[in-house]
């Protein structure tokens, strides 16, 4: 799928998100979704498996976030799905979230750690990478236990590995 | 001078008695007629014999002569074909050595270039095994040294797990952040 296409989809779920008023849970919620259809093979393969009925696609979709997640978000990730594209839908989400932070004047760092973040410790992370790159930041934090420690930030082209899954790495190249 | 002889032992015999009328002695004018004719055919006979026996002579002893002159030429002629004939032998064998000197320096050139090709494709050889070798060697070497580095990793991993608590965690963290903001 092109960066355009991915682009017009992510515009339109801005749009919608934007009109029921419910973009901050919106915005949460899809991450969620995002990060559970890249960590997750099965539901990857079965939301992309063009064999299978447009219906049971979105019958999926329905059932895994019908009452966990807002109705703007079950119906916006549902007809991303019901239109074949859910192979795009991390990419559709990830620029959604670049354009909902843009609609705030803010950058949209996204944050992979080993254990959840305390409060102070987003405020504080948010400040410095505020400070760093000269403009307000919005976090998007995944708890991801293979990085074993640290924090890996990214945003836009720009990531900052302070992992000590990365470090090992190093070592075991420079080894 | 026999007929004298025999007219003088008739005359002793005859008792001394002399006649003209001996049978041996020609008549005078028998004699005269004779040597005429002898003269006559003296005469005929170089008139008209002796040129065609002279020319006979003559035809004959040219043909000899020519015949003698042709030898000689044949002779030269030989001689000339045989000196040819040297001379092309010569050539020949001139040739012929050129020939097998030019094939015998041939030979050693075709030896040479054998011999160069075998010492080239040797050393070709032995470079080659040495770089597949020396391949090996270092394929072993960084096979060997990324176990010890996996094996280092692993083992690095697990020590790193076992202290990695939440409260070390936390202190990377907040160390991670620190670095960031500065």
């Amino acid at each position: 799928m092109s960066d355009d296409r991915s682009d017009a989809y992510a515009t339109a779920l801005f749009q919608v998100a934007q009109g029921e008023k419910d973009l901050g849970r919106v915005e949460d919620e899809l991450f969620t979704v995002a990060n559970r259809v890249r960590g997750n093979d099965a539901l990857r393969d079965a939301l992309t498996d063009q064999s299978l009925p447009v219906d049971l696609r979105q019958g999926i979709v329905e059932d895994l976030l019908g009452g966990r997640a807002s109705a703007t978000t079950t119906n916006l990730v549902s007809m991303i799905v019901g239109a074949g594209r859910a192979k795009d839908l991390p990419a559709i989400i990830e620029k959604f979230l670049e354009k909902a932070a843009g609609s705030r004047s803010e950058t949209l760092a996204e944050v992979t750690s080993a254990i959840p973040l305390e409060d102070d410790q987003q405020q504080r992370l948010k400040d410095a990478l505020s400070k760093r790159f000269r403009r307000t930041v919005s976090l998007k934090v995944t708890v991801d236990p293979s990085i074993m420690g640290g924090l890996i930030v990214r945003t836009g082209d720009t990531v900052i590995d302070g992992s000590v899954r990365s470090r090992l790495e190093q070592l075991k190249n420079t080894l | 001078m026999l007929n004298l002889q025999l007219l003088v032992t008739a005359a002793a015999e005859g008792g001394g008695e002399v006649t003209s009328k001996n049978p041996i002695v020609p008549e005078p004018f028998e004699l005269i007629y004779g040597i005429i004719a002898f003269g006559v055919l003296v005469f005929l006979f170089k008139k008209f014999a002796y040129p065609a026996v002279q020319k006979g002579l003559d035809a004959r002893t040219e043909r000899i002569r020519g015949d003698l002159e042709q030898a000689e030429k044949a002779k030269s002629e030989a001689e000339g074909v045989l000196a040819e004939y040297k001379k092309q032998l010569a050539d020949a064998r001139t040739q012929s050595d050129k020939i097998i000197d030019d094939a015998r320096k041939q030979a050693e050139a075709v030896k040479n270039d054998i011999v160069n090709k075998a010492n080239n494709e040797a050393a070709e050889i032995k470079a080659k095994a040495s770089a597949d070798i020396e391949s090996a060697r270092t394929a072993a070497l960084a096979s060997l040294q990324s176990s010890v580095a996996e094996i280092a990793i692993e083992l690095a991993e697990k020590v790193v797990e076992k202290n990695l608590d939440r409260d070390t965690n936390k202190r990377l963290i907040d160390s991670f952040i620190a670095k960031v903001g500065s």
